[in-house]
């Protein structure tokens, strides 16, 4: 499998990630995206229209959507380890894996507008951003009463691989975790996952 | 209203042995830690090397280091160890202001403002933390809109027949926390009410601070 990427992305950490901890090889084809918007070449648009990246190859698919390359590799891990078997389960986990790939792109655009010359108002992003980790948090603290540490069980599930990289990398547009003691805690059991890597930005202890 | 003495900053279980947190008391930025023996620590957030957070290092031991060039200090706030000079012996005046430290009543407390004379802390009853509730609204708006006196910096209110102990920390004048705590053996039964009731209280006290 090919993956395009740009290693200052968060969407291409989310898959290195997931690839990582489900012991999947990935072929990284590094992409000049900045300063060289290279993924908006005549070449890139070719693989993906919509000029963006990560692009995933497996033979003679291609894949551009976030949710859909994560759900991929998801269903091709031997194990399916992050993936829950319950109708109901897997549907929560869905629930959640929408929020960090739709909802929470907001992160993302944040911290390319403070970080990667984007254009936006960093102030309004960040203030949404903020809205959003408020109901992540409030949500695993009533996960927490029920004596499940991840969002949609007892285990790390698909969706809480595609959650970390937002929380983690927001220090990078100035929100602050001081406000979320719970998604801290969160946190720090995702980097116990077994597999775990880090991207610049996201200190690499414990 | 500025808050002095003894202010609560986190729930005693949010911060687990090894770990750190940045936490803001009336514009203070302070790094709360607590090693891995289990003790409790809370400095000013702000590593004498070039003033990076120290909330943003790590703990090893009884040591947190900073994220930065890696300078670890030991639990008197004393550099011991600078990675950049191994062999050097490192001068004993480097140093992190240190806040009087206190655990009680299910939560961590530091001793305000940085440099005061820490009195001995109220020993307060065992309880369980809830969960901390941060707030867009001045402290005063948010005791006013619980409806309840203060003590210090606890208050304690009556819902849904659980005897809950909260203590308050202004964390700006437009920012609050409440550490919510409730008594040993309350029954799960009743937490997941308890924690709507804490999110309608903090819709309700941001609406109004932004029709005011
Ligand atoms: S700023 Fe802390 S070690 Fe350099």
């Amino acid at each position: 499998m090919i993956l395009h990427n740009y290693d200052l992305f968060e969407d291409c950490y989310r898959v290195r990630l997931l690839a990582s901890c489900t012991n999947q090889a990935l072929e990284l084809v590094n992409v000049d995206a900045f300063p060289g918007a290279e993924e908006k070449s005549p070449a890139y648009l070719e693989l993906n229209p919509l000029g963006r990246l990560p692009i995933l190859q497996d033979g003679d698919l291609t894949l551009r959507d976030l949710s859909a390359i994560l759900i991929y590799l998801a269903e091709k891990d031997s194990e399916q380890r992050f993936l829950p078997k319950d109708p109901a389960a897997r549907a929560r986990m869905f629930d959640w894996l929408g929020f960090a790939c739709r909802d929470l792109a907001l992160a993302a655009e944040a911290r390319a507008v403070a970080l990667l010359d984007a254009p936006g108002d960093v102030a309004s992003l960040r203030a949404k951003v903020r809205e959003l980790f408020r109901v992540l948090d409030d949500h695993l603290t009533r996960q927490a009463l029920k004596g499940e540490g991840f969002v949609a069980g007892a285990t790390p599930s698909l969706a809480d691989l595609a959650l970390f990289p937002a929380f983690a990398l927001s220090r990078d547009f100035n929100l602050d975790h001081d406000e979320f003691p719970q998604l801290r805690l969160w946190a720090r059991r995702m980097r116990q996952i077994e597999g775990f890597i880090t991207m610049p930005g996201i200190p690499d202890y414990h | 209203m500025t808050q002095t003495g003894w202010v609560p900053v986190a729930l005693s279980k949010m911060i687990e042995p090894g770990t750190s947190a940045g936490v803001v008391a009336e514009g203070a930025e302070i790094v709360v830690w607590r090693d891995t023996s289990g003790t409790a620590h809370a400095w000013e957030d702000r590593c004498p090397h070039r003033g990076m957070k120290m909330s943003f290092g790590f703990v090893r031991g009884d040591h947190i280091a900073c994220l930065y060039h890696g300078w670890e200090y030991d639990e008197s706030g004393t550099c011991q160890y600078i990675p950049a000079h191994p062999d050097l012996e490192v001068p004993k005046s480097i140093c992190v202001a240190r806040y009087g430290v206190a655990e009680s009543g299910g939560m961590i407390w530091a001793h305000l403002p940085l440099g005061s004379e820490p009195a001995a802390a109220s020993e307060l009853p065992v309880m369980e933390g809830l969960r901390s509730l941060y707030l867009d609204a001045p402290l005063a708006d948010v005791i006013a809109a619980l409806g309840a006196e203060r003590t210090g910096s606890m208050i304690a209110i009556e819902h849904a027949g659980v005897a809950l102990r909260i203590g308050v920390q202004a964390v700006s004048e437009r920012r609050s926390a409440l550490h919510i705590t409730l008594p040993e053996g309350t029954p799960d039964s009743a937490k997941p009410m308890l924690l709507d009731w804490c999110e309608a209280l903090r819709r309700q006290v941001e609406a109004r601070e932004a029709v005011a």
